[in-house]
């Protein structure tokens, strides 16, 4: 299995944008879903969690709020910003570029 | 979309530089909580309490370098740790102040000269013309196309207005001349230097007046009444800064001028030296048809997307449409067209500026390699701090960053201790300019501490710092950490890499002090030679002042004569003077005249070889007053008077070139426009005329008895030198005229510094900087040598046990410093011999490769070297070999 570090190219950012496109979330929270919607394709070592976010906040992607949990903690949640989105339109748009031609050139027939 | 991600941007950026505490503790607590919920879920799955805390750090993967990449993450990092380096930079410095002391003034002097050399760079060659669009101003000058030879104004009055009114070039063309004006009434006659101007003077230049206007096309016209515009300076100290000056009536010449406008304090034409005056210059007809002769120079404005080239072309077109029609006087005449710009650089003291700054860049990059020598030197000493470090786990890069940090700062003081010392220099060489001069001179000889400067002065700063701090950045992060570890403190010997790196850096540092040494002894020979060097006359107990006549009141030749005699009998009264006469041209003096010459009896001269001399009226003692040699036939004489035959004498240079075959004495020459014919009765030696650095021109010298003028200057001889004679000379001629201005009774030998104003000012700095590159070459030898005994006292102590005699390790030691001085030496030698050769042009009476002054300077420097590599020498020769291997 690859390692997260093996992940193309800012792809984890990506899935970091699309997951908080949905909702504003904290770290841990994040974590789960990410193991949640990519099953064990991808694994994403809590260690690089942390710094991508903290990138993308300060590339203001994401912007970082602290709040009260439903259990009562206090927790750090990101949310995506206005550029961020649009950052976001823009990168999905590249990557669905990308994939398509790469499973083009995957699927050519050998003569 | 850029700008309103800087919304979110910029408060992060902000609290990770002034809240970083508190964005560290919400890191942590972000993290933590992570751990904490990972931990309670591993153990919900059924894990022990331990056992599930170990998995949630394994997975996060070592949370202290998860927390740095986080901050790594905010951008500003690298700000941190330079502040951190900063810190630790100084705290170095502090506790190694004589290294820091050595290094800082090592730098001022190389910064702050560079500094002050710069300033006059800017002045002089940036921006030096106060006008806008000034790269559209060009000065034409008369060219010879057969001789090759370029003089300032045009080929004549009539050829000017014929490429004023045939060319497509240019917007407008102006002539002009300097002139004086004596201004009399309102206080004591004063003379005031200025100009004779177009009136479109002002406007081509693109200058305006504080007060009043500027000239109107009509009164360029000869018959218009007198106006005059004058200089801010003239308006404060004669007039009192009268709001009411404009209209204001003044007596110039005995002719009454009204004052139209006043010109501001940074107004100045410096191709025309000190003005304070300017009125339109007015030709009549005559003038206007005269295609011989011009009395004036000329300049304009290009046309926009003229260029100076096109110009050119232009005006050589016009040129040979007029030699064709008119070939008795234009023959091989032609106008080339410079820049003004240029014009004014080369008048004074472009080249010795630019030779100045090139000298003191390499006294800079002397200095600079000395730091780093330095540096490289202690960061040696440093080996094992660094070793720790590094086992700690700074990374190389990390480790180069701070020693790279630590030379910045110190190249920074650098800079700042060379900025003062930078003004100190600007205001030397300022005060070093005769105010006499200033006119002359490009921004009246200041330089500029502006922006420009400054950030000259820290740019280089800074720019050193980072190349030379990387040397012992480089040359200490190559350490081999368990050899530096193990090695005892003292003991540790720099990096092969490090050492051959210094040795590397004084063989530069003395090549490069060669080449400014081997230039300064050429210009202070050459200044030598000139400042004690042969004038054709004596110098000393000299007293020039000048007289113009105006010609209003002084009509006829009878008057003017006249009043010469007066003067010269009373002046010849005053108990201190020994002998006084009188010369229409003086030797430094401000104007002179050349007149076309024609030997009789030789065939009529082809256009444009046709001869000209520098000419001068003198009364009959001048020769024996200058005390100039005769080498043949007779002086002037009382006897060649009004009424007797016309003589002249000439000078050996006009001797030389002109009878080489036959005795010019008895034969004739037809001198000037009037075709007055005179017999050579005399030879003179040839005098200097303008300046010391002169070549030798032809000279004839008339009677002024035969041929007066109303335009000469009294010399006088005093037995000694002489304070009150001055004053006594002016009173004098006021007792005989009390309206003549009289100018500064000057003595000729500062005539003569003024005129070599330049030369003294680069003499002068060369020599400092030849001693300064001497210094910082002699230390730079010492401290390679002196650290590597140090380094190698075990070695010699190996040596000594086994036999080596004292005088055996002086030898070696000795060897080793002479061998790195002497590659330095030869590759000085071969870049003087490139650098000197672009010296030539202002070398008069050296060459530039004087093969004595390379070898004097090498050997000299050999022994400097030796000089300084003795000292280490005898300490290692003084080593105890059971001391030095008892150390271990």
């Amino acid at each position: 299995m690859s390692k997260p570090s093996d992940l193309v190219q800012g792809t984890l950012d990506l899935l970091l944008l699309k997951i908080l496109a949905l909702q504003p979330l904290n770290g841990f929270a994040i974590s789960l879903r990410l193991k949640q919607v990519s099953g064990d394709v991808l694994q994403v070592s809590d260690g690089s969690l942390y710094p991508a976010l903290h990138k993308l906040e300060q590339q203001g992607w994401i912007s970082a709020e602290w709040k009260t949990t439903e259990n009562n903690r206090r927790a750090k949640f990101y949310s995506l910003t206005r550029p961020g989105r649009k950052h976001l339109e823009k990168e999905a748009d590249n990557w669905g570029r990308l994939a398509t031609a790469i499973s083009h050139v995957v699927k050519l027939k050998e003569t | 979309m850029q700008a309103e991600r800087w919304i979110y941007k910029l408060p992060l950026r902000l609290r990770s530089i002034f809240q970083r505490q508190k964005a560290d503790e919400e890191l942590d607590d972000e993290l933590r909580d992570h751990l904490e919920l990972k931990t309670q879920e591993y153990i919900a799955q059924g894990m022990s309490p331990q056992e599930a805390r170990r998995s949630a750090v394994l997975e996060m993967g070592g949370v202290e370098k998860r927390k740095e990449e986080c901050r790594d993450a905010r951008g500003t990092h690298f700000l941190e740790t330079f502040a951190q380096d900063l810190r630790y930079g100084f705290r170095m410095l502090r506790k190694s102040p004589g290294f820091a002391a050595i290094a800082i003034i090592t730098l001022a002097l190389g910064i702050g000269a560079n500094a002050a050399i710069f300033s006059y760079v800017n002045a002089w060659l940036i921006k030096p013309l106060p006008f806008p669009q000034a790269d559209r101003l060009m000065v034409l000058l008369s060219h010879d196309t057969k001789k090759g030879l370029s003089g300032n104004g045009v080929t004549s009055s009539a050829d000017f207005f014929d490429y004023e009114k045939q060319n497509s070039s240019f917007e407008q063309l102006v002539p002009w001349t300097g002139w004086y004006f004596n201004l009399t009434g309102d206080g004591p006659p004063d003379r005031i230097l200025g100009g004779l101007v177009g009136w479109n003077f002002f406007q081509t230049l693109g200058a305006q007046p504080m007060l009043g206007r500027t000239f109107l096309p009509q009164e360029s016209q000869p018959a218009a009444s007198h106006v005059a515009i004058i200089s801010r300076g003239l308006w404060e100290s004669r007039f009192a800064a009268d709001p009411r000056i404009i209209g204001r009536a003044v007596t110039v010449q005995g002719e009454t001028y009204t004052i139209v406008g006043v010109m501001p304090a940074n107004f100045q034409f410096s191709l025309m030296g000190i003005s304070n005056m300017w009125a339109p210059l007015a030709m009549d007809d005559k003038v206007r048809n005269d295609r011989v002769t011009s009395w004036f120079q000329a300049f304009g404005r290009l046309k926009p997307g003229v260029t100076q080239q096109q110009a050119g072309e232009d005006l050589a077109a016009i040129s040979s449409r007029l030699e064709k029609l008119y070939p008795q006087t234009n023959t091989n005449q032609t106008t080339l067209v410079s820049s003004m710009l240029f014009e004014i650089g080369k008048n004074e003291g472009e080249q010795q500026i630019l030779i100045s700054f090139c000298l003191v860049g390499f006294v800079l990059l002397i200095a600079c390699a000395n730091v780093a020598n330095l540096m490289l030197a202690r960061a040696s000493t440093r080996a094992k701090e660094f070793a720790v470090r590094g086992a700690l786990g700074a990374s190389r890069l990390r480790l180069a960053r701070q020693l790279l940090t630590e030379s910045l700062l110190l190249f920074t003081f650098g800079g700042a201790a060379g900025a003062l010392f930078g003004i100190w220099g600007v205001h030397w060489i300022e005060d070093a300019i005769p105010d006499r001069i200033r006119g002359y001179i490009v921004n009246y000889g200041r330089g500029t501490l502006d922006v420009q400067t400054f950030a000259f002065t820290f740019g280089i700063a800074i720019l050193c710092g980072l190349i030379f701090g990387l040397a012992p950045a480089f040359g200490s992060s190559g350490h081999d950490l368990n050899r530096s570890l193990k090695e005892a403190a003292g003991q540790i010997s720099g990096s092969q890499a490090g050492r051959r790196l210094r040795s590397v850096f004084v063989a530069g540092e003395i090549a490069l002090a060669v080449v400014v040494l081997i230039c300064t002894v050429l210009l202070v020979q050459d200044f030598a030679h000139m400042v004690y060097g042969d004038l054709g006359f004596q110098s000393r107990n000299l007293m020039v002042t000048q007289l113009v006549l105006p010609p209003a009141k002084y009509k006829t030749d009878a008057q003017i004569r006249g009043f010469y005699d007066q003067v010269l009998a009373r002046v010849r009264a005053l108990p201190e003077v020994e002998s006084a006469d009188a010369s229409e041209f003086m030797p430094f003096g401000e104007s002179n005249q050349v007149k076309v010459i024609h030997i009789v009896g030789r065939p009529p001269a082809e256009p444009g070889e046709v001869l000209g001399a520098e000419y001068s009226a003198i009364t009959p003692g001048y020769f024996q007053t200058m005390q100039m040699v005769l080498l043949r036939g007779r002086a002037l004489e009382a006897g060649d008077g009004r009424d007797s035959r016309k003589v002249v004498v000439i000078n050996e240079t006009l001797l030389r070139q002109q009878f080489s075959k036959e005795d010019p004495l008895g034969q004739q020459l037809e001198i000037g426009d009037n075709h007055e014919i005179c017999t050579i009765v005399g030879i003179v030696r040839d005098t200097k005329l303008f300046n010391l650095t002169d070549r030798p021109m032809r000279q004839i010298y008339v009677s002024a008895a035969q041929f007066p003028s109303a335009y000469m200057s009294i010399v006088t001889r005093a037995a000694r030198p002489s304070t009150g004679a001055a004053s006594a000379i002016r009173t004098v001629v006021w007792s005989v005229d009390a309206d003549q201005p009289v100018s500064a009774v000057r003595t000729m030998d500062d005539l003569i510094t003024e005129r070599n104003t330049p030369n003294r000012i680069l003499t002068q700095l060369l020599t400092f900087f030849g001693i300064l590159a001497l210094l910082l070459g002699a230390i730079g030898i010492y401290g390679v040598t002196a650290q590597s005994v140090q380094q190698r006292v075990h070695e010699i102590g190996i040596r000594m046990a086994l036999g080596a005699s004292s005088s055996d390790v002086t030898r070696m030691i000795l060897a080793q410093g002479l061998k790195l001085a002497l590659a330095g030496i030869a590759c000085g030698l071969v870049v003087a011999a490139g650098v000197t050769r672009a010296m030539a042009a202002i070398l008069s009476t050296v060459k530039s490769n004087d093969p004595l002054t390379y070898a004097a300077v090498a050997a000299f420097f050999a022994l400097v070297a030796l000089a300084a590599c003795y000292i280490p020498a005898r300490r290692g020769a003084r080593v105890d070999p059971i001391v030095a291997l008892r150390c271990e």
